[in-house]
């Protein structure tokens, strides 16, 4: 027989039990995290009043789904969200074709002048549009693009993050396997298509998600540059339901849940290839 | 069949050509590398280099849209000096940088370090945080402040700890801590993700020869941990404040700037002074202090992109 282990043999690092407590005040802290976001898809199916009570009823005594139809009749949120669709499905798209041209190019081509690029293009990260908000307001004023899709979507086609992400991850393409392309007489855009791409799936994966995040999130330069409320973009649209405070709070989340269900669909679908893009394959 | 004349020949012949291709090809290569950069260089002259300088120049004059801008030289920046609004957003744009970049990155690292455990689950648990970063920035900014409210839940929360009746959005004390709060519970997750591929990227053998060696778990930390990973903190502090530098939504939304002042920051302020009260040139000596201020972090990152490189190419 026997003797029963000390108590704190079970403490010790690595047993299982200390495992198990470990998990359990980690899945706490987790939710903990994910309680705003619970908070939102809870009040959007919740009745008006319910609103500022004492205490927050988790789970509504009457589920009120018309919530939705109802918000997305109040304004022209349907037309809101096609806009913001538009502009970030475009800004995604020349997101992926530009720096991945350019970031080809910074990788894998010497030219006079390639490191004083590098260093130019890098340089723009110090200009978001809120340092540029009122000389780039003034360039699409002169190209005469206030509201429309070209003046929202304008100044977010190409993020030098997106060029710079790209090409790190080709530097780590071998140079020989594009040689030998070559001497068989390879195009170079073939050779960037069918050799060097497949490679950076996880940088593509990362690009297209924060590219569309960036501009799905965008607020301040729609603000800056659409006056119609045709043109209006999903966030502006929001803040001013928001503020009209004869809008019940509860639409206002039903519509702040139809907004993140798009960014947590395309995550949800590069799951895979965003996290080996952080380099996070090694988790187990 | 094989006849030795016309391989030495067929040889010589390739070596004769060689030279020629190759430097045809070098500057075919030359040449495609300029292309491929093109239009990437021409839209940040358009959409970034252009309007920097122009900014420059407007900030030098009077423009409100109507009549031409005309020049008024440093008057500008001699307003901003002596104005008080603009000096307290000056002042409250570097407390919430400050503020928001180190708790960011400590709850980053505490964050990482927790799902380095490996304990069951943690891969869940680092997916299900980094939603977080995903929700639109607008709905985080509406949701808080509900959650904000005297009657919210982070008030409900805090309740049984004893914690009284917090007006966080409408006194001028709590305000900024609040949209700190915010803040790092938008990107702490973020750069979760950013300490945790630096944790994964030390060598277990390290752990292993210190732990042979009778290291304890603080000891491997401090002499293991924290020195493989100071390149990464240091990265997280610069990119977070670049970030954190051109905050405009979480105050313009949850607080509006206020109480009084409390939260306004810079880009609320080139804003409202641009487009609310058309003064443009202004607004662009506005931006010409705000761009002060991010240049000093992007020489930092570039250090740091630039030194990573040469790692690289080693």
């Amino acid at each position: 027989m026997t003797a029963p282990a000390p108590i704190s043999a079970y403490l010790r690092p690595g047993s299982a039990p200390r495992r198990w407590l470990g998990s359990i005040a980690l899945i706490a802290l987790a939710f903990a995290f994910l309680l705003p976001i619970l908070w939102m898809t809870t009040t959007s199916f919740q009745a008006g009043e319910k609103m500022f009570q004492l205490t927050t009823e988790w789970i509504p005594t009457v589920w009120h789904p018309e919530n939705y139809p109802n918000a997305l009749s109040r304004a022209a949120f349907p037309r809101y969200f096609l806009n913001s669709g538009v502009v970030s499905f475009a800004v995604m798209a020349t997101n992926l074709v530009f720096c991945t041209l350019a970031g080809y190019g910074l990788a894998k081509f010497r030219f006079p002048g390639d490191r004083f690029a590098l260093l130019l293009i890098l340089s723009t990260l110090m200009l978001p549009l809120e340092v540029t908000l009122v000389p780039t307001f003034l360039v699409i004023h002169k190209f005469d693009w206030l509201n429309t899709y070209q003046g929202i979507a304008g100044p977010l086609l190409i993020d030098a993050f997106g060029v710079f992400l790209m090409r790190q991850s080709m530097l780590a393409v071998p140079t020989d396997y594009l040689e030998a392309a070559r001497i068989d007489g390879a195009p170079e855009l073939r050779i960037l298509w069918h050799i060097v791409l497949p490679q950076c799936k996880p940088a593509l994966a990362v690009l297209a998600v924060f590219s569309f995040r960036d501009s799905w999130d965008q607020f301040l330069w729609p603000l800056t540059v659409v006056s119609v409320d045709r043109f209006r973009t999903y966030p502006l649209g929001l803040a001013l339901f928001g503020d009209d405070y004869g809008n019940p709070p509860t639409e206002q989340m039903a519509i702040a849940v139809l907004a993140t269900i798009p960014m947590f669909l395309l995550f949800a679908i590069l799951q895979r290839a965003v996290k080996q893009g952080f380099g996070l394959s090694g988790l187990k | 069949m094989h006849d030795p004349a016309i391989a030495t020949a067929r040889g010589r012949a390739m070596r004769a050509e060689q030279p020629a291709w190759s430097l045809l090809s070098r500057h075919r290569l030359r040449l495609w590398g300029i292309g491929l950069i093109l239009p990437t260089v021409l839209f940040f002259a358009v959409f970034k280099y252009g309007p920097m300088l122009w900014a420059l120049e407007l900030s030098f004059t009077s423009f409100d849209m109507v009549s031409a801008p005309h020049f008024v030289g440093l008057e500008n920046y001699r307003n901003l000096a002596v104005d008080p609004v603009f000096r307290e957003t000056l002042v409250n744009t570097l407390i919430y940088i400050s503020g928001s970049t180190l708790l960011i990155t400590a709850v980053g690292l505490g964050l990482a370090l927790a799902i380095n455990t490996r304990v069951p689950g943690a891969r869940h648990c680092m997916t299900a945080m980094f939603l977080t970063n995903l929700m639109p920035i607008i709905a985080v900014c509406l949701v808080w402040r509900f959650l904000l409210h005297p009657h919210g839940l982070v008030n409900q929360l805090l309740h049984p700890f004893g914690a009284g009746r917090i007006d966080w959005l409408t006194t001028s004390t709590m305000a900024m801590p609040a949209i700190i709060l915010v803040t790092v519970w938008r990107f702490a997750p973020y750069f979760m993700v950013v300490f945790l591929a630096g944790l994964l990227a030390i060598p277990e053998e390290f752990y292993e020869a210190a732990t042979i060696d009778g290291a304890n778990a603080l000891q491997r930390f401090r002499y293991i941990t924290l020195p493989m990973l100071a390149p990464i903190v240091f990265f997280v502090i610069v990119v977070s404040a670049l970030l954190c530098a051109r905050i405009f939504l979480m105050p313009y939304i949850i607080t509006g700037g206020g109480p009084g002042n409390a939260t306004r920051v810079l880009s609320m302020l080139i804003y409202e002074t641009g487009f609310s009260y058309l003064k443009m040139g202004r607004a662009a000596a506005i931006s010409a202090v705000l761009f002060a201020i991010m240049m000093v972090f992007t020489f930092l990152q570039m250090r740091i992109y630039m030194r990573r490189e040469e790692a690289y190419l080693r």
